[in-house]
Formats: C-alpha cells, structure tokens, sequence
C-alpha cells in the first residue's frame, strides 16, 4: 500500500455496507421519485385527471409527501454514513492529514457514489413506471386510455430531486470536514444523541392534537368558503394541518423516549427502551417520516375500494337496467327501434317507458368572484335567469317511475338521490323558472321535501299544469326525452348495451358532443353578453383541454362526462374497471410507491440497528444474557421501528377517511360508504400481512448480524 | 525541544465556565521520557490536547523546536503533526480494515513519503517491538498490548521530534503495560525518541525521566527520577500523591 488512495481503497472495501446503504438509499429515493414524478407528469394520467381536480390535488399531495419522505430519509442515510467514517477521519487528521487532503478524497468518493447511484434512480425511473403499468395493463385491465406516453419535463423533477440528493450530500460533507475538534470527530460515531427530558404529557397531547389538528386542516377551508366566503391560497389552508403534524411528532416522541408502559414493565423493557431513546432523534424522523408514507400508501389505496365499492353497490340498486335521454332534436331510436335491436341480440324487453322532459331557465345565487392578495373572496346576487335545470310534469315522473306523486301547482320538487342526499349544484331553493324561448316566468314555491331516485337525479318536478304553461312554445332544442326500460336477465344483456350505446353517440349530432356541465342557458347569456362560455369546444381548445369526443367513446374521459351518457347497468358495471382504469391503476401505482418507499425506510433503519449496536449485544451476551432475551430486545426495538408508525399511520388515515365520507354527506355515513370502508378494512388487513412479512424478514437479518438465532 | 509557557484554557457549558489549565508552563528536552500525571480533572488530556494542536488554547505559547504552534494556520498544523510529531492513544485509534503493517506506514503514506525505505522502516520497527509475526494480522486479531505496541511503532514511522502519549496503558493488564512501557523505554534508548506520556498509572510513570504532577490545572510539583533505581522512584511517586490526597482533604 503506497498511497492514501489505496488506503481508502481498502477501508471501502472493509466498509462496504456501509457504501452500499448509502448508495442503496440515494438509489430507491431518485428511483421512487422518478417513478412517481414520470407516472404523475405523464400526458396519459393528465388527460384523465381534470385540472384543478381534488384527483390531482390528491396525486400532487402525495407527491409533496413522498418527495419529504425520500428527502428527509436519504439525510438520514447520509448522516449515518458521515458518522460511520468519522472515526477513521478522525484518526487521519489526528496523524496529521490536512482537511484538504482529506476533503478531496472524501469528495471523489461520493461523487462517484452519488452521481452512480441516483443517475442510476432516474434512469430506472421511468422503465419501473413504466413495468409496473405494463404489469396492470397485462394482468388487471387495458384500455385505449392506458397507453403510457412520458412528458420529457418529468426528468426536470428527477433532476431537481437528483441535485437536491448530491447537493445535501456535500454540503453534508463540507459541514463535516470544516470540524476542528479532532477529539470530538474521532469519538462522534460513538457518541449518543439522547433526546431531552421528554415530558410525559406529550403522549396524550399529543393525541389531542392529532386530532384537534385533523379535524381542524379539514374543516377550516369549509368555514373560509362558506362564512368567510374566501377562497384562500391553497398553502394556507394546508398550514391548518400543521398541529396536527405536530401532535404526531409528539406521540412519537413520547412513543420512543419514554413509552407507554410504567411500573414493573418499565424495568422489563428497559434495554429496548434506552436504547431506542439514546438513538432518540433519528428514530423519531424516521417513524415520523414512515407514517406520513403509510398515511399515504393507504390514502391513495382507498380510492380503489371506495369508488369500486360505491360503483358497484350503486350499479346494483339502480331501479331500471336501462336508462338514457336526448335532446328531442336529435334522431335517436324510438322504441320500436330498441325492440327491434334487442330481438337482434336475443334481449326481451319487460316494461319501456319514454316520457318528455324540458330544459328550462331558473333563478339562484349568482357568485360574484374578486380576486385579492389574499386571494379569492365572493359575493352572493340574486339572478333571475342564472342557469338551466331538467323538468318532468307530475304525471311523467309517475310514469317513469311508477309512483302516484301529486303535486300543488306553485310548487317544485327537487330530485335528489335514493338516499336522499344531494350535491354541491343541486339544491331545492328555486323560486322562479323561465322559458328560455318565450321568456315566460313561473314563480313557485321550493318544496322542502324532496323526491328520491338516483336515475333521476338533479330532475325537478312540477304540476302538471304548470309544467304545461312554462314549456309551452319551447323548441326541440330545449325538450328532451327521458327514456326507461329493463329487460329479461340483464347481465346477458352486454352486446345490446353496447349497440344501443354505440347507436345513440352515431346519431347524436355536434350540437350535443358537450361535456355534462355545459349549460345551455349559462351559454345563452354568455352569447348574448359577448363573453365566451367556459365549456365551448373552441375555448377548451384555446386552453389546452380535451373536449367531448364521439370518437373516443370508450374512453373514461367520454363515459363521465358526455352529457347525454346513457346509463345501462350491463354496460356500466361491464366497463367500470375500463372507465376508471387510469385513476384506478394510478392510484394503485402511488400505493405501490409510498409502499415500497415505507419498505426501504424501515428496514434500512432496523438494519443500523443491527449494525451500529453490535458492541451492545456482545457486551449483554458477556453479561449472561440469553439468546431469547436479546432476541426479545431486537424484536421490541424493530417491531418499534415497525409497528408504532405503520400503526399510527393506519389509524390515522382511516379515521381521516371516515372523517371526510362522514362530513362530505352533511354529517352521515351512507351504506355504500360503510361498505366501502369495511373493504378499505380488508385492504389495511392484506397490507398489514405484507408489512408483517417484511418484518420478518428484516428481524431474520438484524438476526443475522448480531449472532442471534431466531 | 517542546517549552509550553502560561498555557490557560477553559470550557464553557451550561453558561458555566470551567477554567481547566490555569497557566501551565513546561518543558521538555530532546531524548527525555516526561510523564504529566494528577487525578481526573486535573487537566492532563486537555495539556495533552492542546500540544497535540486538537483543541486552542485560549491563550499562553507552545512552542515545538522553536515553532509557535498556537501561530500555525491549519495546514501548517497538519504538517507539524505528520513530521514532527507521533502519537498514541489509549484506544490505540487503528483502522481495522488496514493490517498491523500498514497501520504502521500509514503516517508516511499521509505524508506522501512512500519510498522503499517505508517499508524497511517498518519492519525494522516490528522488529525491535516484537511485533513481527503479527505484521499481516488486522487489529481485530491481535491483543491489547500488540494493538498499543503497534500504535508506538506507528507513532515512530516518521523519525518524530516528540511522540505524545495518552493514557498508554488505561486499557491494558500489567503485563501488557509492561511491555508497552518497554517499547517507549527502547524508542527512547535506541531510537533517540522524545516521550510525553499522559497516565495514570504510577509504575508507568516511574520508568520516566521525570514525572510532572498537575492538580486543579497547575503544576504542583515535578519529581525527576536522576539516577534513584526505578523502585525507589515509584515508591517516591506514591508518597507524592498520597501528600496531594492528603492536601486535597482526602
């Protein structure tokens, strides 16, 4: 050996794990990233995902969650490693190596290491994002959504998460070279990091924040809307969250530092104990950091089963197996036509009915938006004319529906849903309803009870009479047609599903290929004030985004959201996995992710356990410890590392989940939501199995190392 | 050789200030074996610390072959460090992923001195150490002694105007500790090396020269070993700190 090269050379090869930790963390974080940010930019996903969507909003959160995980946990590794080789620095600069000399070596070794490892990461990036989406598209659904395109720009992000890697590692590296306290290098690896008195306090404070703080983050943008009538910036309304984020952190602290147990268990646990508090600091940033990935793990998990759920059970109790409208303009088939076509396919048609409808003008809340420093605030006018609704007669919802509804003339009533519930633009608070042909005007009176049937949804029903006078003179372009029917063994039924949906996007005309929220009145006025209208084909063409297309009408984009979308139970439940494929499978995708990441984390972190207690455990065998009480003390400090935050994290996002089902329906959880979370259940039991595995086979590992048999 | 002069230093915790050296002032000649001992606290590894360049002095001279070190900026350090001075710790500071030989080099090998010469120098060293059969070994297969031994023959590897010493023997049994002892004995003897050694330990301390003893960060007394037998001078040492005991109240 003649060189100081050579002597790195061989102190590498003796540290090797401790190399390879380092360059494995850099690797799995860029890797994650890239995935994510590739899977997350892609033009495939955005397509799908509506700008400014709670969707997007939701992948971006997550993101933000992934992108703090990954950065804080490769700090972490990074500190590890600088801790590792402060000995041996140590030792070189008490025989008289020179900072500089000691710098450029330690730079040409983790510049090499890092530039591999996360050149690596970002190149592997986008082919396991693009595998793992392979794997969907080969095992689970394809659609002629799901081909995955990349966005070049993604690797702008994996680049910038790639520089902030390399960046922290030598900026890590110059604060670690600058120290002149030879004495103290050489002794840091073997120095504690003993958290400060931690009151006992904490662990129930820290509940209470938890809480308090979830509760608060959710409903503060709701009391800034609805009181406040302010819109604030988005970053705002996120600080609510931050006592709970506090609270967590807290919980923690008390979780790892003084534990839950008192009296004789104390001294039971006390080595488990003391030695997760004397490692206090970075234990509790990992724990914190794992939980926050598992609440995200879980958190895009539950889109699956809640929309698949809710899907299904809606599908279910539909009360008629077909149903569709159409403007009375267009050329769709009548009921001779449908019959004829289902003889075609070998359908018997049971009961068929077909009632008119009309589209009329009605009064409401115009929102008046300004937009401040602060944001945006509104302001409420009341406007006859604001915008359009469907209206049955009486004696046509009966038909339709098969009840005896008789209703006072004067009066509306408002369809809402089976069970009753509504949404945010359906309400039933009309007072005056316009033809929008004549200009006549109807005033009436908002019935406080409500109509329930979810094929009919968002409908308002008036007397016949009424309903006679206000329509009266109305073209084909403001009529519709409202058609019922079922069938003999509906789920044979698939082939006639898809023809007659086919038939009705051939005849339907381009004055109908508009998405659901385009409004004709809201059209009308815009027309007539020489303003564009927001939902026009040429204006989302202008602003980059797709419109309603006949010619995509397999994909999800057109099943959602064409206006005049026929709802056939066959078909529906048939092509749901379809029509919802790229939500679906991108949600699983981040599940993945935030897993994986989770997976690295904890076993990374229970590995140093491992590797920086050897010396303990030698000393506790030389104090006659047994191998069942070193394994039990391995066992209580990994299942630590594991459990409290995968744990805590669990509970968290389900109670979360169950937070917004419950408040997002006015205070109430609805059976397609209480069935939605029970298999949310039976998803945290598959991924607690999986964890559990991964546990065992990390505590077989740290086994390894520490000559335990287990 | 090495002349320290009103050597003042101080730690800082907790809004507390801890006056460790209180003006030490001391010297050493070249080829003379010092040992600086006192009870904990005395400020013996902090004096150790500061002639070594691993901590600042507040304020006061050290002086090594008329070099003020306190003077130096820290590459100049680095170099004093790598030519004039050797070193040995209590826990011996090896690598363990570099043999006993290359422990050994390793000085020179930082100092870029890498010449055949290295190597003969090495092994001449193991020789006289009687750490020969061991040179190819790795610290984790060696003993304590051999561990300490390699330390001093690393400390040697660059001809160094001083080898400073801490705590030498804190880690070892007594035979062990002999034969550390022995080795300094026979840099000294052979090899014309300057030893300062830090200890505890009063039969270490007899085979010095001279014997400087510390109490509340000054000298209190300096004890010279002349030609007294080594017995008599150990026996001279233990009446010392049994007086400084007695005038500490204990």
């Amino acid at each position: 050996m003649t060189s100081f090269s050579q002597v790195y050379a061989a102190l590498r090869k003796k540290n090797i794990k401790q190399y390879a930790l380092l360059a494995g963390c850099c690797f799995f974080s860029v890797l994650l990233i890239t995935a994510y940010v590739c899977m997350m930019r892609s033009p495939t996903i955005l397509n799908v995902l509506p700008e400014g969507g709670d969707s997007r909003k939701q992948v971006m959160m997550i993101f933000v969650l992934a992108v703090l995980g990954c950065g804080i946990f490769t700090t972490y590794a990074s500190g590890l490693f600088f801790r590792h080789k402060s000995r041996e620095t140590g030792i070189f600069m008490a025989l008289g190596a020179s900072r500089r000399q000691l710098k450029g070596l330690l730079t040409r070794e983790l510049a090499l290491l890092s530039f591999a490892s996360c050149a690596a990461g970002a190149v592997l990036g986008a082919p396991l994002a693009w595998l793992i989406w392979r794997l969907f598209r080969l095992l689970l659904v394809d659609t002629e959504d799901m081909p995955l395109s990349f966005d070049p720009q993604a690797y702008l992000f994996a680049l910038a998460f790639s520089v902030f890697v390399i960046a922290m590692l030598f900026i890590m590296l110059s604060r670690f070279i600058r120290r002149t306290n030879i004495i103290d290098v050489v002794n840091e690896s073997r120095k504690s990091e003993p958290i400060r008195e931690v009151p006992r306090r904490y662990g129930p404070m820290g509940i209470a924040l938890l809480v308090g703080g979830g509760l608060l983050g959710y409903l503060t943008p709701s009391f800034f809307i609805n009181v406040l009538h302010w819109y604030p910036p988005e970053g705002l309304t996120s600080i609510t969250y931050l006592p709970a984020l506090i609270g967590l952190y807290l919980l923690l602290l008390h979780t790892v530092v003084n534990g839950w147990r008192q009296g004789k268990n104390r001294y039971k646990h006390i080595i488990i104990s003391s030695m997760m508090k004397f490692q206090g600091r970075q234990t509790v940033r990992n724990m914190l950091v794992i939980t926050v990935l598992v609440t995200g793990a879980y958190f895009a998990s539950f889109y699956t089963p809640m929309l698949g759920t809710g899907a299904m059970m809606g599908f279910d109790s539909r009360k008629v197996d077909y149903a569709f409208h159409y403007r009375s303009d267009q050329d769709m088939p009548g009921k001779d036509e449908i019959e004829r076509m289902a003889a075609e396919e070998n359908v018997t048609i049971t009961s068929y009915a077909s009632q008119p409808a009309a589209i009329l003008g009605i009064d409401g809340q115009k929102y008046i938006e300004t937009r401040g420093s602060l944001g945006v605030t509104y302001t409420h006018e009341y406007t006859e004319l604001l915008s359009s609704g469907p209206f049955l007669s009486e004696s046509a919802f009966n038909a339709l529906t098969g009840d005896s509804l008789n209703i006072a003339p004067g009066v509306v009533m408002a369809v809402f849903d089976d069970e009753g519930n509504s949404n945010y633009w359906m309400s039933n608070d009309v007072t005056l309803i316009t033809n929008p042909v004549t200009s006549e005007v109807l005033h009436v009176a908002s019935s406080e009870q409500v109509l329930s049937n979810t094929m009919l949804f968002g409908r308002r029903v008036l007397d016949d009479t009424d309903y006679a006078r206000i329509t009266e003179g109305l073209t084909d372009e403001w009529l519709e047609e409202q058609v019922f029917f079922n069938v003999n063994n509906v789920s044979d039924t698939y082939n006639f599903a898809k023809r007659l949906f086919y038939t009705t996007t051939d005849r339907s005309s381009p004055e109908v290929e508009v998405y659901d929220s385009w409004d004709p009145v809201a059209k009308m006025l815009a027309d007539q004030a020489g303003e564009d209208y927001v939902y026009d084909k040429e204006y989302l063409a202008e602003n980059g985004i797709d419109a309603i297309d006949y010619r995509q009408r397999d994909s999800s984009n057109f099943r959602m959201f064409w206006k005049y979308m026929p709802q056939f139970r066959v078909l529906d439940k048939a092509d749901f996995i379809k029509t919802t494929a790229v939500f679906l499978m991108l949600f699983i995708f981040i599940a993945i992710i935030c897993f994986a990441a989770v997976i690295v984390i904890a076993y990374t972190r229970s590995l140093t356990i491992g590797l920086t207690n050897a010396q303990v455990y030698d000393d506790l065998r030389r104090l006659g410890a047994s191998n069942s009480y070193l394994l039990k003390t391995v066992k209580g400090q990994i299942s630590k590392v594991y459990f409290t935050p995968i744990f805590t994290g669990t509970v968290i996002i389900y109670a979360f989940y169950a937070m917004i089902m419950y408040f997002n329906d006015g205070g109430n959880l609805s059976g397609s939501e209480l069935a939605g979370m029970a298999n949310c259940l039976v998803l945290i039991a598959a991924g607690s199995a999986l964890l559990y595995g991964v546990y065992r086979f990390t505590l077989r590992k740290v086994c390894g190392i520490l000559n335990i048999q287990c | 050789m090495l002349a320290v002069e009103n050597l003042k230093k101080s730690y800082h915790a907790n809004k507390t200030t801890y006056e460790v050296l209180k003006g030490i002032s001391l010297a050493v000649d070249k080829g003379e074996f010092v040992a600086v001992m006192g009870p904990s606290g005395s400020g013996k590894t902090t004096l150790l610390n500061c002639i070594s360049c691993y901590i600042p002095a507040d304020s006061g001279s050290i002086r090594l072959d008329n070099i003020e070190l306190a003077a130096l900026q820290e590459f100049e350090l680095a170099e004093v460090r790598i030519r004039r001075l050797g070193f040995v710790f209590q826990d011996y500071l090896l690598l363990d992923g570099l043999t006993v030989r290359d422990n050994i080099m390793l000085p020179r090998i930082i100092g870029g001195k890498t010449d055949k010469g290295m190597e003969d120098a090495t092994d001449r060293l193991c020789e006289v150490f009687g750490i020969s059969p061991i040179k190819d070994k790795f610290p984790a297969e060696i003993s304590g002694g051999e561990k300490q031994r390699t330390a001093v023959a690393r400390a040697l590897i660059n001809n160094p105007l001083l080898i400073l010493a801490d705590e030498p023997t804190g880690n070892l049994d007594s035979k062990s500790s002999r034969k550390v002892i022995n080795t300094f004995v026979q840099a000294r003897d052979s090899l014309g090396a300057t030893i300062f050694m830090v200890t505890h330990d009063s039969f270490a301390a007899s085979f010095c020269d001279r014997v400087i003893i510390l109490r509340d960060g000054t000298v209190w007394r300096e004890l010279s070993r002349l030609d007294k037998m080594r017995g008599a001078f150990h026996d001279e040492l233990l009446e010392a700190i049994r007086l400084m005991g007695e005038a500490n109240g204990e």
